[in-house]
């Protein structure tokens, strides 16, 4: 980013279009053409059957996206929000977290509730219109997609004060809290009034950014004319920005942000420097904002492509754990696609359920009155 | 054995209702698999690859390149089964590449549109007549509930009585029937039909009394025609015996009615009477000489028609007695026309029917008008029209045997007057002892209307146009 | 005369709109480059500049307080919400802000903002991108709110929401982006109907039927319906739902008698009720029936594969129809 005198930004950060970002704070561990790199300030300590778990993480991910991205072409889901190109971000960051942490995503993080051991096709129920949410946030620690952009970093945030008020932060069972959004919604009044709590109450929260360039069709220079981790400084906490194609990189951050927290030393902000591979959703077409060449650009930094080629070079995996591999991700796509297709719709009187905690003698009346008028016809509905 | 299944277009983007079909990637005869990408369409907000919901053999394009087609047409039809391809769909290769989509499996040919076959397969479908059928209740991968249903514009048939109550409606509309909402409940309630009634409301609406004299007139069975005067409900004063000692008479109807009113106008009108005690002499010689002429040959005339007479045209010098106190709008509203009442006693207790616009009527019309009222009232056929808009009330006591009495006035009027019997007196007459035809004429009025001297000044015109009837010809 | 589509309806009134006064400007998120994602605002940014089609930050609020802000140095501001139920960060200034400045004022400023609004379900979507909050906006005073319900009061009701010298909340029935009409678009606003007016849309005598945006073609199809089986069904299009046409609304309760109001938003303080309450004060002596309403139930609006039991159908509609007719 150039800044003049004045300290003002002289142009927009143009780090998007390939190659490395201009700043030098970039943190990498592993290369787009597989090779491992040290930081200082990340040490890893990573084993081969870690990183080839990883891999399976990464690749099984993938499958799921791909499958969910087909149901919704064939008319079986009604929208779809790939992740596809932000597998390591996710994989990396879920892999950091401690089963009593608590996650708070918004509607594109398949692959950390597949870390979060959330079943895949729990995330099918939403995009298919059975419900709009899919699963129990307290089995998984992991909380529904919400899909108003941004408001999540606001529960996240107040929930990392109730861990507080748990007395839950320091110590060896510490616990905190990991809230998930992207560039767009940096400029979200309710991103921004979270760090702002999130830094005067200290509290045990990472701010996980997917920065994957693009708000449907806004590029980040609509959002921000400075890199976004450099926002963190200014609330008062740090930032830092990852290679979020590097899985080992978004978890050794992760990892770090996450037991600073869990320690009491407050929020961090992590930037995971991505691209949106895919459209915003399936309503969306790419093609008419943004060009060819550069999603060719990013597709050599495919995240799982350097994952394959570090454990090939160094002679980590086989041709069968690869072969199997692909079997898995076949079965797995198979399953989502009959759960899909098997998954029943709710009666017409579930409009009336779990509405209110407290018994509600309106609500009553409207659900009989609606179950008489339904039973009025000759021929039930559907 | 394989099965016929057909892929019906999806809305692809939230809420489009249509899309073209740009290109097939596939022709009849090709295997595909699952997710195999079969076909391009382009929507209004995007170009987009559809890949195939079913493995087997493709069976026809339904739809051909070039052509638009809704969401929910079939688009292309594909044999499934063991018999038309492959069971397990291969792993895509490249899963774990950034490529958006998978190559075909190296099985399945590569589909490449000749140009010659891409106008044909809208039309032919080999396969399909005779042996493949698609099952009726099968899952298509159709948005159900997805993208925008076309909405129905025919109603679902519901069973005989579903609660709208409407059927006897149905035959086209009825005339506007105004009545406020609860005496309508009240008109179906007590089985009265409001489209028979002609409503004394405000804008002609029918009123809750309206309909409550309309049953009144539906429990008379018939006319109850009485000769002069019908007594009051008779007490009967039962002898001491082992006979019950008292009769309960219930409280209903137009007794209930007038007790209401009388009580109403009693105590909310300050009452004043005033009496004046009269020769009427001139006037009963003139209702003699009037029997006579030929205009009256029909009509029963009595003495009543000139105290009615005199009566207007004192109303007439004096217009003030003619008023009602309106409390809610704190006004005296002023009557310019006369419709006079004449409390009757009936045989179901007392009725103040009134003749509409009497100031207006001839005296012949008068007698005539006074004689049809007293006739229908008798008969207990007074009508809620009839009983209504009185401004002024004449209150035959005479009938009774009495000479005069402290009337109440009808509620909503200022003033009404009492007229007894005639009969012959001692009078001073020119200055000698006579025996002459005296009546007391007792003027009760609403003193908040009408004062002291107003009410004498009322009373003493009547007197003096009742003393010699020329006065009423001088003062018309 | 063209046939268009209602998105492409408002497309053209808009281009028209910023042809006709350089000070129009559009505002909101993908609405340049993008050209929206119902495509509304195709095209116009190649045509008319960065400048003046705004591609903005993804905050609500700053839309339409920046509108404001521009609007108080002579702009016209158009702003998008993406979807009706993204307009709640944008809630406080609507309506603390634009709905009130002209009175803190003491009317010396205007803030002709149009704020366009896709409303409605009906389309299959996930949570927020269904509801129908006019109710929330008609009951804050100083704004003005319209709904359209075809391609043409589409065309001509965006220009003159445009030329208002009010705030306007300009709800669009996003189930209908894609329905086709005759659209004349030569013609000019000489002769269109004023943005406070409504319209009967289909003449009747039994009973009156009023609706509008999206439940306008359902209103249609259920008079249709009707029509066969002999009851004759009035269907007023409201157009305006701050200020309510009600010279319209009365004179036809008051020939037919009875009346039903059908809108996608819950049923409980919808603005039926407020129809309803004045219908009943007005036309007390005149009425056969209640006000009945058909709307949504008191819940959030459902999962999409439960919509089409809460959006009021066709069948739905004409219960209420029935219903007016058994008092």
């Amino acid at each position: 980013m150039a800044v003049n005198d004045a300290g003002r930004a002289t142009s927009a950060d143009s780090s998007r279009g390939g190659g490395q970002p201009e700043s030098a704070e970039f943190i990498q561990l592993l290369t787009p053409e597989g090779e491992r790199i040290e930081h200082p300030d990340y040490p890893l300590e990573i084993s081969a059957e870690e990183i080839r778990g990883l891999y399976r993480d990464l690749v099984l991910v993938r499958r799921i996206d791909f499958e969910a991205i087909a149901l919704q072409r064939q008319g079986e889901l009604g929208l779809w929000a790939s992740l596809l190109g932000q597998e390591a971000a996710q994989i990396g960051s879920g892999r950091a977290l401690k089963p009593a942490d608590m996650a708070f995503p918004t509607y594109r993080e398949h692959g950390v509730a597949w870390c979060r051991g959330l079943d895949p096709t729990r995330l099918l129920e939403l995009f298919r219109g059975v419900s709009n949410g899919g699963w129990d946030p307290a089995a998984h620690n992991f909380h529904l997609y919400t899909i108003v952009i941004g408001s999540q970093t606001l529960h996240a945030t107040g929930y990392a004060m109730g861990i507080q008020r748990d007395g839950a932060v320091g110590g060896e069972n510490g616990e905190a809290v990991i809230a998930y959004f992207g560039d767009g919604a940096t400029s979200q009044g309710d991103v921004n009034e979270a760090f702002i709590w999130a830094s005067v109450t200290n509290a045990p929260i990472v701010f996980f950014c997917q920065n994957n360039q693009w708000a449907i069709s806004a590029p980040l220079e609509r959002q921000s004319r400075v890199p976004l981790y450099l926002r963190a400084p200014g609330f008062g906490f740090p930032g830092v920005r990852v290679d979020g194609n590097d899985v080992l990189a978004c978890l050794a951050v992760t990892r770090k942000a996450m037991q600073a927290a869990r320690d009491g030393q407050g929020p961090t902000m992590i930037e995971a420097f991505t691209y949106r591979m895919g459209a915003h959703t399936t309503t969306d077409d790419p093609t008419r904002y943004r060009l060819a060449a550069e999603l060719e650009t990013w597709k050599l930094k495919d995240p799982i492509e350097r994952v394959k080629a570090y454990l090939i070079r160094n002679e980590l995996a086989d041709e069968s754990f690869f072969t199997e591999l692909d079997a898995e991700a076949a079965e797995l796509g198979a399953r989502i696609r009959k759960a899909c297709l098997e998954m029943p719709d709710p009666g017409p009187l579930a409009i009336f359920d779990n509405v209110y905690a407290e018994p509600n003698a309106l609500l009553e009346a409207e659900r009989d009155q609606y179950a008489a008028y339904l039973e009025s016809f000759e021929e039930a509905v559907r | 054995m394989s099965e016929l299944k057909q892929f019906k277009l999806p809305d692809v983007g939230e809420g489009l209702t249509e899309a073209d079909i740009v290109k097939w990637h596939v022709q009849p005869g090709d295997k595909v698999t699952i997710n195999q990408i079969i076909v391009e369409i382009e929507t209004a907000k995007a170009v987009v690859e559809l890949p195939s919901p079913y493995e087997g053999v493709v069976a026809g394009l339904l739809v051909p390149e070039g052509t638009t087609a809704d969401v929910g047409t079939p688009i292309i039809s594909v044999e499934v089964g063991p018999d038309a391809g492959i069971t397990t769909p291969p792993a895509p290769r490249g899963s774990t590449s950034a490529d958006l989509v998978p190559p075909p499996p190296p099985e399945s040919p590569s589909p490449s549109p000749s140009p010659s076959s891409s106008p044909a397969e809208g039309g032919t479908e080999p396969g399909i007549e005779g042996t493949l059928t698609p099952k009726e209740d099968e899952r298509h991968a159709v948005l159900v509930g997805y993208g925008v249903k076309a909405g129905s514009t025919a109603r679902r048939p519901r069973k005989a009585a579903a609660g709208s109550g409407a059927a006897a409606a149905l035959a086209g509309s009825r005339p506007a029937v105004l009545a406020k909402p609860p005496v309508r409940k009240l008109a179906r309630d007590l089985g009265v039909d409001l489209t028979l009634l002609s409503g004394t409301g405000p804008g002609g609406s029918n009123t809750r009394d309206d309909v409550q004299s309309a049953v009144r007139g539906l429990e008379t069975a018939g006319p109850a025609a009485a000769e002069g005067p019908a007594p009051a409900a008779p007490n009967r004063f039962a002898p001491v015996t082992a006979v019950a000692r008292e009769e309960r008479i219930p409280i209903r109807g137009v007794r209930k009615h007038m007790a209401a009113a009388m009580v109403g106008s009693a105590f909310s009108a300050p009452h004043v009477t005033e009496f004046l005690q009269i020769d009427m002499t001139e006037t009963m010689a003139a209702t003699a000489r009037l029997r006579t002429l030929p205009e009256f040959s029909e009509i029963r005339v009595s003495p009543l028609l000139l105290v009615a007479r005199a009566l207007m045209v004192a109303v007439a010098r004096h217009p003030m007695i003619n008023s009602s106190w309106d409390e809610d709008a704190q006004e005296i509203v002023v009557k310019h026309y006369v419709n006079l009442g004449i409390a009757a006693a009936t045989e179901r207790g007392l009725v103040v029917p009134n003749v509409k616009d009497a100031h207006a009527l001839s005296l012949p019309g008068l007698g005539r008008a006074l004689a049809e009222l007293a006739e229908t009232a008798r008969a207990g056929q007074a009508t809620p029209a009839d009983l209504r808009g009185g401004t002024i009330t004449i209150t035959n006591v005479g009938v009774f045997g009495v000479d005069t009495g402290t009337p109440i006035l009808t509620p909503g009027e200022a003033a009404i007057l009492a007229f007894g019997r005639v009969k012959d007196a001692p009078w001073v007459h020119q200055g000698q002892l006579a025996v002459r035809k005296v009546t007391t004429l007792g003027l009760s009025f609403d003193h908040r209307i009408v004062d002291g001297e107003l009410g004498s000044a009322v009373l003493r015109d009547i007197g003096a146009m009742l003393e010699d009837p020329l006065r009423m010809l001088a003062w018309s | 005369m063209t046939r268009l589509t209602l998105s492409k309806a408002l497309n053209e009134g808009l281009r028209k709109a910023m042809e006709d006064d350089p000070k129009v400007l559009i505002m909101g998120e993908d609405v340049g480059k993008l050209g929206g994602v119902f495509r509304v605002t195709d095209g116009l940014q190649k045509d008319f500049g960065e400048a003046r089609v705004v591609d903005t930050p993804l905050a609500e609020s700053g839309i339409v307080g920046t509108a404001i802000g521009l609007a108080l140095r002579g702009y016209r501001p158009v702003c998008e919400i993406q979807f009706d139920g993204f307009v709640f960060p944008a809630f406080n200034q609507i309506t603390t802000q634009l709905a009130k400045m002209r009175l803190r004022s003491l009317g010396n400023l205007i803030l002709p903002v149009v704020i366009r609004i896709p409303c409605g379900g009906g389309i299959g979507a996930v949570e927020h991108h269904s509801e129908s909050p006019e109710a929330l906006f008609t009951h804050t005073g100083g704004l003005r709110v319209v709904a359209c319900g075809d391609p043409a009061d589409a065309y001509a009701m965006i220009q003159l929401a445009i030329k208002n010298d009010d705030p306007v909340i300009f709800f669009e029935p996003k189930r209908r982006y894609w329905e086709r009409a005759e659209v004349d678009t030569a013609g000019g606003l000489a002769g269109a109907l004023p943005l406070d007016r409504a319209r009967v849309l289909i003449g009747g005598t039994d009973v009156t039927l009023l609706c509008y945006g999206p439940m306008v073609k359902t209103c249609a199809a259920a008079a249709a319906a009707a029509g066969e089986e002999g009851r004759s069904v009035e269907v007023i299009d409201l157009r305006s739902l701050a200020p309510l046409d009600t010279e319209t609304i009365f004179e036809s309760v008051r020939r037919t008698g009875r009346c039903v109001v059908a809108h996608e938003a819950p049923v409980t303080s919808g603005l039926g009720a407020e129809i309803a309450a004045r219908v009943t004060e007005e036309c007390f002596y005149h009425l056969e029936a209640p006000v009945l309403r058909v709307g949504g139930f008191s819940t959030p609006y459902p999962p999409s594969r439960l919509e089409e039991h809460y959006i009021p159908d066709l069948d739905r509609v004409l219960d209420a129809v029935d219903r007016t007719f058994g008092y």
